[in-house]
């Protein structure tokens, strides 16, 4: 794509899942070609991740949302590591690699002789970047890890959790976007570095490592203090109040921060309780920390009485800072990421179009990072990659495909049949469990994708 | 000595807080000048803490010091014509401008990015703010709790009868921070080859939310609103945080733990039979059934045996670690993960070393700037003279 920073250059993805994949989907986004590779049966698991409407018909592996998100715009090649010939075209495709993505474990790579040392004899000026759990060395190198175990890695649980009790994770692996969002930035660092000197280098990116600065305050504290953190729930080390309140709905809550007395004036005003603006116990932070739960009882009393939206822009308008705690209908919903197309649709083949949140958080003035293509379905690239970059004959390419080294369907070791029921999610068991809270079936209606009947 | 990876940029850091400065500090701790303008009373993070003993000082904050090392202070008033005319000659020798400033602000006082883009052709003009520099919120006020919020991330996280929990470390703020250093590079690759600077819009809310896992899609793809359930991982259970003998352990059995390893483990091989074991689907539902299985065992081990084990068994059990393990973990010192700096006013500090290693262009670590450390080097640098900034200095301009 000219016009784009990345435009020209080439990254072999062999990484799966969520950090690598977040990573190289940033650098597609900024115009580089990525290409990702795959094997039958290694293939990224998150093909069998939120299948389109809960129908697993025919290839169900290609209409996953979970693998749209990270992968649209990209490329799709099928190698099997496990038959050295594939390992032999892969190395053939390094001299048209600029940068190679790889999110094993430490030891995989080596093992297939697709180290970094091995790889730049082949290609010298090459980037490498590997993902790995805990990096690659140090006791814990050959760990396996997945996003939820690395979070808590990382020490930002131990700060997450209602006062006093357990250490808590995100509801998502939430270390796992932030590596490879700090990955795509580590790769951006390596190719200005080798536009000014032609000198390719090797990064390694620990997942644990990368979100230990997320939590900087507590370390600082710990280094100046010898002082652990304690959970703190929604409060605030430094302003008061500050917490989750809830509102007239079942479900529904405010969060908000009064940053200062004049905030605190302005709150007591708009919610038209001007005995708490003359209270003594409240004039200032420290009263306000030190009887924290009576206020937090009397802003409860005037929340419950609101919806969460309107007392947000209510609060907001008053020069509080103060949100809605919006799920994820309610995201998707959200008039300001509307205005300001945060999702993009998406049409993706045999599922149709689906909002998609914008993967890279910046927004330029001179280029557009809108991505470019759906998510490639499993094997869609092969000919024009092995045929196009390596020459190789159709004759080649069917040989391949006959060993299964190469192909467009997953070898699921499971067996497809049982694969096509598993990836049916149990949503109503979930709805009567209560992990989730309510099933829509006319949602593409609204999210506008559909017209209702009649319309 | 290695060489640094962006020494060749110089960056005017405008910011204050959290999202910017760390911004700025990747791009310092990459090899690039980093110029921090501030105030004559400082960042504000210099007020946040924590301080030594509790005792505020502007040069003495952790938390400033984590966000802002291998940068240099200047200090300067930019609601002042005479600052501002010192900011923009500072500009007339930089790649790129970082600023946090609420939308609207910096065009008041003629600084915007339309105001300056004739003048800097070359400006790379980055912005941070909490939801954007459009939009119907792009006015409202906003930190990493709000952005939890209106992410979603929050909703999801806690437990299902309790309010939503937000995460803990003011998690939006970096993320926000890493997206504007992308952003930086990008906009520099592009200026290289295609010419000239532009402005970047780095939404706090759009960085944080771009990390969603599966909850917006679990409605787009299946019209289900996922609700907080003890910020479990739907496809993945247990994969979740149990208190053990001695603290807590990630129990993440992994694509291949059930139901062999997790027999293995817990030292019942009875288990491997048990239908709780087998399916994921009845584990995930009597999810209680399986816990009084599980919890008990917990109890009674280590959270190193249960972790050393459970990854003997190829299972990505992780640990659950805070400042003081981390700090004394053998693997993060193998690593060589803190790094000490000297610190003026508090001599040896350890710090947060590099979230990625480069082998050709390892990132360095350095000390903090006291308030306005280097204004009078600055000011001379840029061609004035003692005298010149001896009464920039008493007329409070810097």
């Amino acid at each position: 794509m000219a016009g784009l920073p990345l435009s020209g250059i080439r990254v072999l993805d062999l990484t799966q899942v969520y950090a690598g994949p977040t990573c190289t989907r940033i650098l597609c986004d900024l115009g580089a070609e990525v290409i990702k590779l795959e094997g039958l049966k290694r293939t990224d698991i998150t093909h069998l991740l939120v299948i389109a409407d809960n129908d697993s018909h025919d290839d169900f592996w290609n209409r996953m949302g979970y693998f749209l998100y990270r992968n649209a715009g990209k490329k799709s090649l099928t190698l099997d590591f496990s038959e050295p010939d594939a390992v032999e075209l892969l190395k053939r495709l390094i001299p048209h690699a600029d940068v190679v993505a790889e999110s094993f474990t430490p030891r995989v790579m080596a093992q297939h002789g697709l180290d970094y040392e091995s790889l730049r004899k082949i290609r010298p000026d090459l980037i490498m970047i590997s993902l790995s759990g805990y990096g690659q060395n140090g006791p814990w190198r050959d760990y396996t890890a997945y996003g939820m175990g690395l979070e808590p890695a990382s020490g930002i649980s131990s700060l997450t959790g209602y006062r006093g009790g357990e250490p808590l994770r995100t509801g998502i692996s939430f270390t796992d976007p932030y590596s490879g969002i700090a990955g795509a930035g580590a790769v951006l660092t390596a190719l200005h570095y080798r536009r000014r000197t032609g000198k390719g280098q090797y990064i390694d990116l620990s997942e644990q490592e990368a979100a230990i600065p997320i939590v900087g305050y507590a370390l600082m504290d710990y280094a100046l203090n010898g002082r652990e953190p304690e959970r703190i729930g929604n409060r605030s080390p430094w302003f008061a109040p500050q917490g989750c309140y809830p509102c007239r709905g079942e479900d529904d809550w405010l969060v908000l921060t009064v940053r200062d007395d004049a905030e605190w004036q302005a709150f007591c005003e708009v919610v038209g309780q001007p005995k708490w603006a003359g209270d003594e116990r409240f004039a200032d932070v420290l009263g306000r920390r030190r009887h924290h739960e009576e206020l937090d009882e009397l802003i409860a009393s005037w929340t419950r009485e609101q919806g969460h939206i309107e007392a947000m822009h209510l609060l907001q308008a008053a020069g509080v800072t103060a949100a809605a705690v919006l799920n994820p209908k309610e995201v998707l919903l959200d008039p300001h990421l509307r205005e300001r197309g945060y999702f993009e649709t998406i049409d993706q083949p045999g599922v149709g179009p689906r909002p998609v949140p914008r993967q890279t958080g910046a927004r330029f003035s001179a280029f557009d990072v809108s991505t470019r293509a759906p998510a490639p379905k499993l094997g869609e690239h092969n000919k024009e990659i092995l045929q196009g970059l390596l020459g190789l004959s159709d004759e080649e390419i069917a040989g391949l495909e006959e060993r299964k080294i190469i192909g467009d369907k997953p070898e699921l070791a499971a067996g497809e049949d049982l694969m096509r029921m598993f990836v049916q999610w149990p949503v109503t068991t979930f709805l009567q469990m209560g992990a989730v809270a309510a099933l829509e079936p006319d949602y593409k209606q609204q999210l506008g994708l559909e017209q209702k009947a009649g319309e | 000595m290695s060489d640094l990876a962006l020494d060749d940029l110089r960056v005017i850091d405008l910011s204050q807080g959290i999202a910017g400065p760390y911004c700025a500090k990747m791009l310092a701790d990459c090899g690039a000048e980093v110029i921090k303008v501030e105030p004559p009373q400082g960042d504000y993070a210099r007020t946040l803490g924590p301080f030594p003993d509790d005792v505020p000082h502007h040069d003495k904050g952790g938390l400033f010091i984590h966000l802002n090392g291998n940068k240099k202070s200047v200090t300067l008033d930019i609601e002042t014509e005479s600052g501002r005319i010192v900011l923009r000659k500072l500009l007339a020798r930089a790649d790129a401008l970082v600023e946090s400033y609420a939308p609207g602000h910096l065009t008041s006082l003629g600084l915007g990015y339309d105001d300056l883009k004739d003048e800097f052709p070359d400006l790379v003009y980055c912005s941070i703010t909490p939801f954007g520099q459009t939009g119907p919120y792009s006015g409202y006020r906003g930190n990493s709790l709000t952005c939890m919020a209106l992410s979603g991330l929050m909703y999801i996280t806690g437990d299902p009868d309790r309010e939503p929990l937000c995460t803990g470390g003011e998690p939006a703020e970096y993320f926000a921070g890493l997206n504007a250093f992308i952003g930086v590079l990008a906009a520099v690759e592009h200026r290289a080859s295609n010419g000239g600077g532009q402005q970047i819009d780095v939404s706090m809310l759009e960085a944080l939310g771009a990390a969603d896992e599966y909850n917006t899609t679990l409605y787009s793809f299946l019209g289900a609103i996922r609700k907080r359930f003890y910020s479990r991982h739907l496809f993945a259970y247990p994969a979740d945080i149990y208190p053990c003998k001695d603290g807590h352990i990630v129990v993440v059995p992994g694509a291949t733990g059930f139901p062999l390893g997790m027999a293995v483990l817990m030292e019942q091989m009875e288990l491997e039979q048990n239908p709780l074991f087998a399916n994921l689907w009845m584990r995930s539902i009597q999810w209680q059934k399986f816990e009084e299985l599980l919890r008990p065992y917990l109890l009674e081990h280590d959270w190193r045996d249960l972790l050393t084990r459970a990854q003997e068994l190829r299972m990505p059990f992780g640990p659950v670690m805070s400042p003081r393990l981390l700090r004394e973990d053998e693997h993060m010192k193998a690593r060589g993960f803190f790094q000490e700096v000297e610190q003026p006013e508090l001599g040896r500090t350890q710090v947060a070393g590099p979230p990625f290693k480069m082998s050709e262009t390892p990132l360095r670590s350095g000390p903090a700037p006291t308030l306005g450390e280097h204004t009078q080097d600055a000011l001379l640098e840029l061609g004035y003279d003692a005298e010149e900034a001896r009464i920039l200095r008493e007329r409070g301009v810097t």
